[in-house]
This record gives C-alpha cells, structure tokens and sequence, in this order.
C-alpha cells in the first residue's frame, strides 16, 4: 500500500514535471479563435453540454487564454447543413473548430477541408474518422459491458434482461448495445429477452417497455443507454411489476427517483453515462493543439459514473431536471493527453 | 354500403390483429395490460390525430407540421409556469392552450398574410416554436404538480384517464363534423373551396379556426404527455409529426380533404401502439421493425381506398 502510494506521489511529480516543462514550450494563444460547431441542441443533455461551454469557453475568453470561443447550432441536425456551417467557419477565419458531428464519415470532406485551410479540429462525443481531425471518445462498449458486469455482481445467480436500446441506425447505439451482449456472452446466467428503442428520451422508453411487457416473463434487471430509466421504471410501475434493477443514465430526474426508492426500500443501482461537460475537454484539447503541445489524435475520456454512495452528491451538484455533469480544467486535459501518450 | 366499405374498419381490424398476434406469443396472458397500455398511449396519437384529420379535411397541400414543436412549447411553458407546485394544475392547463391558440393563430397569419403554402408556413414556423421552448427552460425537466401526474397516470372504471379525455374529444370532434353547421362548411370546402366560397361559406374563416383547432389539440397532448411522463423534454414531441399523419391516413380520412372519419383515427391510434409492441415482443430488429411498419400501413390504405374505390 505505502510502496505504491509511493509510486504514485512520484509518477505524479513526474508527471507535473514533464507539464511544467511541456508548459513552458507552449505558445501563447490569446490571439486564437476557437468555434464550436455542434449538430442538434434539442435535449437536456446538450443544452448542458452547451451551457459548459459558455462556462468554461466563455470564461477563457475572459482571462484571455483565447480570443473568441462561439458556439454555433445547426437547426436540423443534418450532415450537409454542418458542412456548410464549417466552411463558413474556414472563411471567418477560425484557427480551431471544435466539432460534436452530426455523422461520423459525411463529415469528413469540410472537415479536411478545414485541416488543409490550416485549421485545428477536435472532434468529441460525435466523433468523425478523417485522420487530420482530433478525437475524443468515450468507450461506448466498455459502458455497456459494465452495466452487465455490474448486474452480475448484484445478481450473482442470473436471470432475465430486458434492454432499452437508443436511436436506430446511431454509431452510438451500436456501440453500447455491442458491449451489453459481450457482458451477457461472459455472464451466460443472464438472457436478453426483450429490447426496445427508447430514442434516449424517457416518454419514447416509457412506450416502448409499456408494449413489450405484457408479453415479457419476469425481469430481473434493465441495461440501458441513458435518458431512459425513469421512463422504464414508470412503465414497470403501471404495469403493477416489481421495479426490477435497473441501471441509470445521470439524468436528475433518474438520480431523484433512485434516491426516493433508496429512502423508501433500500434500492440499489448504478448510473453511468458520458457528461456533457466533455465540451469543456474538447475546448482545451484545442487550445493545447493551438499552443503547440504534442497531443496524439485519439484521446478517450472516462464516462461519468455515480454509485450508491455518490448519490446524494451527485444529486445536490445537478440541477434540477437536468444532466449530472462534471467540468474539465486546463488540467485534466492535460492529464488526458498525458494519458494517451 | 357493406360493413367492409367502412374505411374506418380497416384501422380497428389491423389493431385487432396486432393485439391478438402479441398475445399469441404469451398465449392470453397479459392482455389486460396490453389493451390498457395501448389506450393510454394511443390516446397521444389520437388527440394529435383528430387534430391532423381536421385541417387534412380543408383539402390538398393543407396540413400542420408544426404539431412536435406546439406540443413540446405548451408542454415547456405550462409545466414551468406551475413550476410542480399543488393546485396549479387549471393554470398550467389554460398556459398550455393559450400556446395552442396562438400558435395556430400565428400559423394562419402567415399562410393567410403571407400567402405560404401551408407545409411551408408550418414547418417554418415550428422552428421558431422550438427555438422558443429551447430558450425558455434550456431544456431542464421540471415535475407536473403530484396531483396533476396522477390524474394523467390514473384511470376511471378501468380505463386510463387520458384515454377518456380522448375519447370526450373523439366524440366532441365527430359530433361538430356531423352536426354542426361548421362540420359541413370544413367537409364543403375540403371537397372544393371554389365551390364552397361561391356557394357562401366563410371559407377563410373555417380555415381560421381549424389551424387554431389543430394547434390547440397538440398543446393539449403536450399538456397530457409532460404530465404523464413526468415532465416536458425539448424531443418529446418528434415521433407525433408522422404519428399524426399516420394515423389520419391509416384511420380512412381522405387525403384529398372533404372526408373525415373520426372512428377510425382511434383504430389507426391504438393500431400504431400495438404493432409496435407486436413486433418488439416477437423480438424485431429496428430495421425490420421499420421495414414492416411501413409495409403494414401501406397494405392497409390500399385495402381501405380499394374497397371505397369500389362502391
């Protein structure tokens, strides 16, 4: 224990070390214009993602780290409209385009048209696959498959699944529900006997598991991809069945109900789910690559997870009816580059 | 006129064989809840619908795209103007239909001033509506007040309350349509609004009224879901835009405008949520599920047009 405390005291300052020097070879970039370019705003969790970064960029902006740092919205979350919102950006003369994508390959032609203007791109959470662009990813498969593992520490003796995929046809979608079906490959005692598309949105959910449940036996456990529990524990309830365990998404709503079932009959759950102040990281991955720093082009940030005993924290740092969130500093980005070096 | 020339029959019978075929897999269990799940959330579909099939009567290119972004600012506003608080309930609900008038007011200004095509006036106009419940909550998810979320959740004599106010609403829209002098002038100037207007029919007011009409039902259904749900969310809106056109086409209407059937929207309503559920519960994949979905409602008009076609 001491020995590896140890260990880390010095790989930390190490670490620090090495950031201070790297630091200190860093341009100045109070005269560079970031813009964010992101493709749909119509759910709480972006409008968090945005609020961040008004915070944090804004902020930045103040103190003078970077000149400008706007936000744009695309109206109808299409590829075409983002890829005229980002050759606009080339023409105002951005130096870096941090990029949520609307798709992961339609984008890659403005996007490399951006590279070969000169411009910086970071792209994160809709991430795309042109090499000249930065990508911070969140490993989707590994969050599904800890939603199973976590089920198999609870259930040790198995039983039936029922899982409430996202939206049809997303990169997403299909990454997370890949990792639930490894978790239930390796935990063979569970058996996925019903899934739905819940849109990510609680009332889509809430339908969805409402018809597919009369004909479902008894449920031991939901996986789900976030913004969907409480839509699924409301159905179980109007269907008059026992409230299975179901793992959560971080949305307050969600976190609120876990802790009145907590209060009431001693519930235990997980929620996981990626925050949105990922935005945050993304902005200060581009002013590092502005600055000059080394930063390698595929970064993946930890999803964003509250157990049983985080609970009430979470909860009281989450406003009301929105996403639990967390804010990344100069710092962390830093740590995340480090990281993958 | 055989029974099998009603177009309303067709939407009831596919529902019927929706339901039936889910309840083939657990063999009978289950029932009940199914049949009840399906009112509820086919009560969504049907206000929203009997909105639609209002203004799809006035006739060709008449239709309101703007329904998901009435629903999501009147579910926005009235559930932050009672702010979860007890009693406020009457007053989230009159927020919520003040946003329907004045949305289907702002509507028709703009396809009567304007002169817009209505898919177009529409459609333009529900940016703005959504833009509107993006700025005013940013999108947090605030609580209905305790009492109003169990009005919304309960039911009275076995059925969901939502579905009753449905079919009250059914019942009131197909009264009017049949009944009143009103029903005649929108059924007159569906059918030809040449005609309609030489032969005295306030023609402009009738479409006044019915783009007012729709938007308030969509407020309504804003109002209903939020609560149902536990909150308004900036999204909840997107799957009524096809929904309500679905289930007016599916339900028998005319596309042509001139021909209501309030009857079948329910059918076509209760259908939507059922086949769903059917092929959840037989375990399709989002492809085929859509693939199937589509197939089935393009089966079902032709079978209820050829048989009209026929008489």
């Amino acid at each position: 224990m001491a020995i590896s405390k140890m260990l880390l005291v010095t790989a930390g300052l190490v670490m620090a070390g090495g950031l201070a020097q790297a630091e200190s070879k860093l341009a100045d970039t109070s005269d560079k214009r970031i813009a964010l370019s992101n493709n749909y705003a119509g759910n709480s969790w972006r409008q968090a993602m945005l609020q961040t970064w008004e915070d944090v960029a804004g902020q930045a902006v103040a103190d003078g780290v970077v000149a400008a740092a706007d936000a744009y919205t695309t109206s109808e979350n299409q590829a075409t409209e983002q890829a005229a919102q980002i050759q606009n950006m080339i023409l105002q003369g951005y130096d870096a385009i941090v990029l949520n994508a609307a798709s992961p390959t339609a984008l890659n032609g403005a996007v490399k048209e951006a590279c070969d203007a000169g411009l910086t791109v970071v792209s994160f959470d809709g991430i795309v696959t042109e090499p000249c662009a930065w990508r911070i990813a969140v490993d989707f498969a590994a969050m599904g498959k800890e939603e199973v593992d976590y089920l198999a520490s609870r259930l040790p003796e198995g039983g039936n699944l029922l899982e409430i995929r996202g939206l049809a046809g997303v990169f997403v979608d299909d990454e997370i529900s890949k990792g639930i079906h490894a978790g239930v490959d390796e935990h063979d005692q569970f058996t996925i006997v019903g899934s739905v598309h819940g849109d990510w949105a609680q009332d889509v959910a809430q339908k969805a598991v409402a018809g597919i449940l009369p004909s479902l036996p008894e449920i031991v456990g939901v996986v789900t991809q976030g913004g969907d529990g409480y839509g699924a524990a409301q159905a179980f309830k109007a269907a008059g069945r026992d409230t299975p365990l179901i793992v959560l998404g971080n949305r307050q709503d969600e976190l609120q109900w876990w802790a009145e079932q907590r209060d009431a009959n001693g519930y235990e759950t997980l929620s996981l789910s990626i925050a949105p102040g990922v935005a945050s990281l993304a902005f200060w991955v581009a002013q590092q690559v502005l600055a000059g720093a080394q930063v390698p082009k595929d970064l993946t940030v930890p999803f964003l997870k509250i157990t049983q005993d985080t609970l009430d924290e979470a909860l009281a740092s989450t406003p009301e009816g929105s996403v639990a969130n967390v804010t990344y500093a100069l710092e962390d980005a830093q740590q995340v580059i480090a990281d993958a070096k | 006129m055989t029974p099998l020339a009603r177009p309303w029959l067709w939407s009831w019978l596919a529902a019927a064989a929706a339901f039936s075929l889910t309840l083939g897999l657990t063999s009978g269990r289950g029932a009940s809840e199914l049949a009840y799940a399906a009112l509820s959330f086919g009560a969504f579909a049907a206000i929203v619908g009997l909105g639609q099939m209002l203004v799809i009567t006035l006739g060709p290119g008449n239709v309101d795209l703007s329904i998901p972004a009435t629903m999501t600012l009147a579910a926005t506003l009235a559930l932050k103007g009672m702010s979860s608080d007890p009693g406020t309930a009457f007053m989230g609900l009159a927020i919520a239909l003040a946003v329907g008038v004045g949305a289907g007011a702002a509507n028709y200004a703009l396809i009567f001033l304007l002169r817009l095509p209505p898919i177009i006036a529409t459609l333009a106009a529900s940016l703005i509506y959504q833009s509107l419940a993006i700025w005013s909550n940013r999108g947090l998810r605030i609580k209905p007040p305790e009492g109003l979320a169990d009005f919304a959740t309960g039911r009275v004599l076995g059925l969901p309350n939502v579905a009753w106010v449905g079919l009250l609403l059914a019942v009131a829209v197909w009264v009017v349509l049949e009944r009143s002098i009103w029903g005649r002038w929108l059924l007159a100037t569906g059918q030809n609004l040449r005609v309609a207007r030489l032969a005295g029919v306030p023609v402009e007011r009738v479409r006044a009224t019915t783009y007012v009409a729709v938007a308030v039902f969509a407020s309504l259904a804003g109002y209903l879901l939020a609560s149902f749900s536990g909150g308004a969310a900036l999204n909840m809106g997107q799957e009524y835009l096809l929904m309500s056109i679905a289930v007016v086409v599916i339900g028998g209407t005319s596309i042509a405008g001139g021909n209501s059937n309030v009857p079948g929207v329910w059918g076509a309503a209760l259908f939507m949520f059922l086949v769903v559920s059917m092929l959840n519960s037989y375990g399709a994949g989002a492809g085929v599920r859509n693939v199937l979905t589509g197939a089935i409602i393009i089966s079902i008009v032709i079978a209820a047009s050829t048989r009209r076609a026929r008489t």
